[in-house]
């Protein structure tokens, strides 16, 4: 009984895990979400929409972005550059409701390559989700 | 076929193909032409900053124009912002380190195109134009005559005292700052005028645009080379970029920020540290719109060791104007600043920086063909201002 009674929380986690990962596959757009992008890790993914739709140069943007998986305890949006090596001159802020965010604050100054960054953290762990984007 | 008849024929479609192509159409490629388009419409549409409740304003403009060449708004009643910012030398002074009342550290920035930016100044310490008219009134260097003389001035003398009731709606009050403040609002509002106009840049761009071969050939071979390096090898348009030839950040150039007798200019670190400390900023109560709609850059500015060393980058229309050049005025020409970038030691940068500039190694027609494209962002008649240009105020 004391086996099955460890068991049991055990294999309900793993249940949990495997359908949380499940859900973060799938992760469907919200409704009345276009354009954006869907970002898969192994423990979350992440739907961003931002608003300009299309990414400026030089001017500020923000994004609202969905999270599917486990509960979330911080989430962290930042810019960078892997060609230049630099990131924003500014340092974005995100506001959590539960799976749902909002990020403000984010200025890619330059055209080019870019990466946008979701640095997620909660009791699953931490993981890094990394979208692409190229400036002209 | 013989080899012979199908080389003609080849020869043959080469030559129809060319013969069918506009002039100039083989100048660029896609992505290069794609990039060129991206430095312009010029002007640009142009909307009222909502933190300045007169710009826009005739009245303010009337009177911004006033106070800009009154040398009474200096301590010592011998300068005004015209000194250091002359309409007949690119509103420049044309000295490598300015001077006021007493040298300063730095070379007096142009004052073309200034409502475009997102900072002000060399090092961005302000975060609207009408904060950064402030600073040399505050800087004993400058003009010094701090806010309670300047409030003083306006409120005594009866034309002043007259032109800012028109402007603002009411007689200058007793709130000392608030006079002040609204000084830079007006001197903003005329400050906001001086948009330059057309160049033969532009006229390439828009025949580019439009796909006009007779447009495109009228631009001369030595600026489609230099445009070529601005946008491709000579990465130049990363920060150089958009209309106004600037992307209204900050970047370490490679130049000695060392402001004389062993003291460093700590440029755009020591920029927002000064930010943070103002009370002349979009979060303070000087800032005229409610929603602080335009204050998101400065809520969010980051500040960060690299920003040590690192300068405005400036827009690059009518630079040609504006000598000399860099943040302290080191080189005299744009020959200069083209060999700079061209000989750069990269030793100079930041260790952990960006990793844009990189020696360019050009040869001296590449030097000569970038300076010649330089060149042609310079319009042809510019604008001419001076003291004594006669005005309609009621106000006498």
């Amino acid at each position: 009984m004391a086996g099955r009674r460890q068991r049991g929380p055990a294999f309900a986690a793993a249940l949990a895990f495997v359908l949380a990962a499940g859900a973060a596959n799938a992760c469907e757009r919200p409704q009345g979400w276009t354009g954006g992008g869907k970002i898969v890790g192994k423990t979350w993914t992440v739907r961003w929409q931002s608003a300009p739709a299309a990414i400026p140069v030089g001017a500020h943007f923000s994004l609202r972005f969905r999270l599917c998986g486990p509960p979330v305890a911080r989430v962290k949006v930042r810019g960078w550059m892997p060609d230049h090596r630099h990131g924003m001159n500014y340092r974005a802020a995100v506001t959590l409701a539960g799976p749902t965010g909002a990020v403000r604050g984010l200025l890619f100054h330059m055209p080019g390559r870019w990466q946008l960054v979701f640095d997620i953290a909660g009791a699953a762990g931490r993981e890094k989700l990394v979208a692409e984007t190229v400036l002209e | 076929m013989t080899d012979i008849v199908r080389l003609i024929l080849v020869a043959f479609c080469m030559q129809w193909a060319v013969a069918a192509l506009p002039a100039g159409a083989v100048d660029f490629t896609a992505a290069e032409t794609r990039k060129i388009l991206r430095h312009g419409p010029w002007p640009q549409t142009a909307t009222p900053d909502p933190s300045n409740r007169v710009s826009g304003n005739p009245a303010a403009i009337a009177f911004g124009r006033v106070l800009f060449f009154d040398t009474r708004l200096s301590a010592s009643g011998s300068v005004s912002c015209a000194t250091c910012h002359r309409p007949d030398a690119g509103w420049t002074d044309g000295r490598a380190r300015s001077r006021g009342q007493r040298a300063v550290d730095r070379n007096a920035l142009s004052l073309f195109n200034l409502r475009f930016n997102r900072w002000f100044g060399w090092d961005g310490a302000q975060d609207t134009l009408w904060a950064q008219n402030l600073r040399p009134l505050l800087d004993r260097r400058e003009m010094g005559i701090g806010a309670a003389g300047a409030a003083r001035l306006v409120r005594g003398d009866r034309t002043l005292s007259c032109r800012y009731r028109l402007a603002f709606g009411v007689a200058p009050g007793p709130d000392v700052e608030r006079v002040f403040v609204d000084l830079g609002k007006a001197l903003a509002a005329f400050l906001e005028t001086l948009v330059t106009g057309r160049t033969p840049f532009d006229d390439f761009r828009d025949a580019l645009a439009r796909n006009d071969a007779a447009g495109r050939a009228r631009y001369p071979d030595a600026a489609k080379r230099g445009l070529r390096l601005f946008v491709g090898r000579g990465n130049c348009a990363f920060c150089h970029f958009g209309p106004a030839f600037a992307n209204g950040e900050f970047a370490d150039a490679g130049v000695p920020h060392f402001a004389g007798s062993g003291r460093a200019d700590p440029g755009r670190f020591g920029g927002i540290r000064k930010l943070r400390k103002s009370s002349y900023t979009l979060l303070g109560r000087f800032n005229d719109d409610p929603a602080r709609t335009t204050a998101v850059k400065t809520r969010h500015v980051r500040l960060a060791h690299s920003n040590f060393g690192e300068f405005r980058v400036p827009g690059l229309r009518n630079a040609a104007l504006t000598a000399p050049y860099m943040h302290a005025g080191s080189l005299k020409t744009l020959a200069d600043v083209v060999r700079h970038y061209s000989t750069l030691d990269e030793e100079r940068l930041h260790a952990g920086g960006e990793r844009i500039l990189r020696r360019l190694d050009l040869s001296a027609r590449e030097q000569a063909d970038l300076v010649a494209f330089l060149e042609s962002l310079t319009e042809a008649e510019p604008r001419r201002e001076s003291a004594a240009k006669p005005g309609t105020s009621p106000c006498r």
